[in-house]
């Protein structure tokens, strides 16, 4: 798409308002959107049509039940930790951070285990604890570690469901010895996750594994869901 | 704060309190838009159960992350909204065995703009939602269908293009004329 003045691109752009979009095309029309102004101004001159979509639906109220199991998890401070955002810190010095938080990254590996957690499906893995393989192969959980300087951040997906009573840990392995990360989090219900380990260095492996909920445990208690070696 | 001072702030006045992890804000936040956005997650997903789920998510990543909400990106309601959509469709896919669409930064992906189309978006949210369900429903069947489709069903344009067998630019095409004839619509009603 040339990015001297042309008419505006208003299919591909209503079709990106609505998210409609295949992900290349996204991203193609995205670059072009950053050059051109006449597409930037139709985008937002159409933004509105489809902002109100969503006030379009019938009102349906939610139960009483929802706002106190709501507000019951934001009172006791049990939201914030199921959500894996500011979680205690059993390790020192480390914590989970928004993805935004890292700038310029380095593809570093991509591993696959197939555990499952509370009665999953993937019975070769759970033979044999890990399983390296590139990332992309659902239904396996699939693991991608991206380091900036001495910090990096595992990305999970397609995590089994987790029972209530368990959350996930991450473990690195320095000199054959796997201590805790200090990264406790729970999975998105997409079955996804980002967790930042703020120290890599020396780091040969990074490994998550379900443990107790809410404190985690001071060792793996389970074998790893995922598994990612540091080269 | 109690919560009678957190009722009488702004949605952008109610952020940063969530952000510190003031619960009554949170409250009052909840109380605001919890309908709404139970009602967008419930036309997706079409469970009540799934539903509540999503919206109980929805809102605790906003009170995790309430201080990542940024004014010029538009209303604090049509972030909220943006929340819940994706969640929503997300949990669609995953429940119908699709591949899930969007990365992992989800709550992020809403487009920035600028002030005033911010203030003119804040009046269309609440001013016309029946002005909407009315444009909507005398667009012709085969923009709303795409529309739809696309926004509560979270399918792409070749998706929709093979469930109505008519080429990909036939559908953008409708989307396009749909869309600009509701934002014809709503500009109308504002003036």
């Amino acid at each position: 798409m040339s990015e001297d003045r042309h008419e505006p691109q208003r299919d591909e752009l209503a079709a990106y308002l609505l998210d409609a979009l295949e992900p290349g095309e996204t991203a193609q029309l995205e670059r072009h959107l950053a050059g051109c102004e006449a597409c930037r101004t139709e985008l937002e001159w159409m933004r509105p049509a489809v902002q109100v979509l969503p006030e379009s639906v019938q009102q349906v109220e939610p139960s009483a039940h929802l706002r106190e199991r709501l507000m019951e998890q934001v009172r006791s401070g049990v939201g914030e930790q199921r959500a894996g955002w500011n979680l205690r810190r059993p390790g020192g010095g480390l914590s989970l951070r928004p993805l935004a938080a890292l700038a310029a990254v380095v593809l570093v590996l991509a591993a696959v285990v197939g555990y499952a957690i509370g009665g999953g499906s993937d019975e070769s893995s759970v033979k044999g604890g890990m399983t390296t393989a590139l990332a992309g192969n659902p239904p396996g959980v699939t693991a991608k570690m991206v380091s900036n300087g001495h910090s990096g951040v595992l990305y999970l997906k397609n995590i089994p469901h987790l029972p209530p009573e368990k959350l996930l840990q991450t473990w690195v392995e320095r000199d054959d010895q796997i201590v805790s990360a200090g990264v406790l989090f729970i999975p998105a219900p997409n079955g996804t996750a980002t967790a930042t380990i703020n120290d890599m260095r020396g780091v040969e492996a990074v490994m998550v594994t379900a443990e107790p909920f809410p404190d985690g445990s001071t060792h793996p208690t389970s074998h790893p869901i995922a598994s990612v070696s540091i080269s | 704060m109690r919560a009678s001072k957190a009722e009488r702030l702004a949605d952008e006045e109610l952020m940063p309190l969530i952000g510190e992890k003031n619960p009554d804000a949170f409250e009052v936040f909840y109380d605001r838009h919890g309908g709404v956005a139970f009602s967008l997650a419930y036309r997706i997903l079409g469970e009540r159960g799934a539903a509540e789920d999503v919206t109980q998510e929805a809102f605790i990543s906003i009170w995790r992350s309430g201080a990542r909400y940024d004014a010029a990106r538009g209303s604090v309601r049509t972030w909220m909204l943006g929340i819940v959509r994706n969640r929503a469709i997300d949990a669609l896919r995953s429940k119908s065995g699709k591949a899930p669409k969007l990365d992992f930064d989800d709550d992020s992906i809403l487009e920035s703009r600028s002030a005033p189309e911010r203030t003119e978006s804040e009046a269309l949210e609440r001013e016309t939602a029946q002005e909407v369900r009315g444009a909507l429903g005398e667009l012709p069947g085969e923009q709303s269908k795409v529309i739809t489709l696309a926004y509560f069903g979270g399918f792409s344009h070749s998706e929709i293009a093979g469930m109505l067998d008519v080429p990909l630019g036939t559908v953008k095409g409708r989307m396009r004329l749909g869309l600009e004839k509701i934002r014809r619509e709503l500009a109308e009603g504002l003036t």
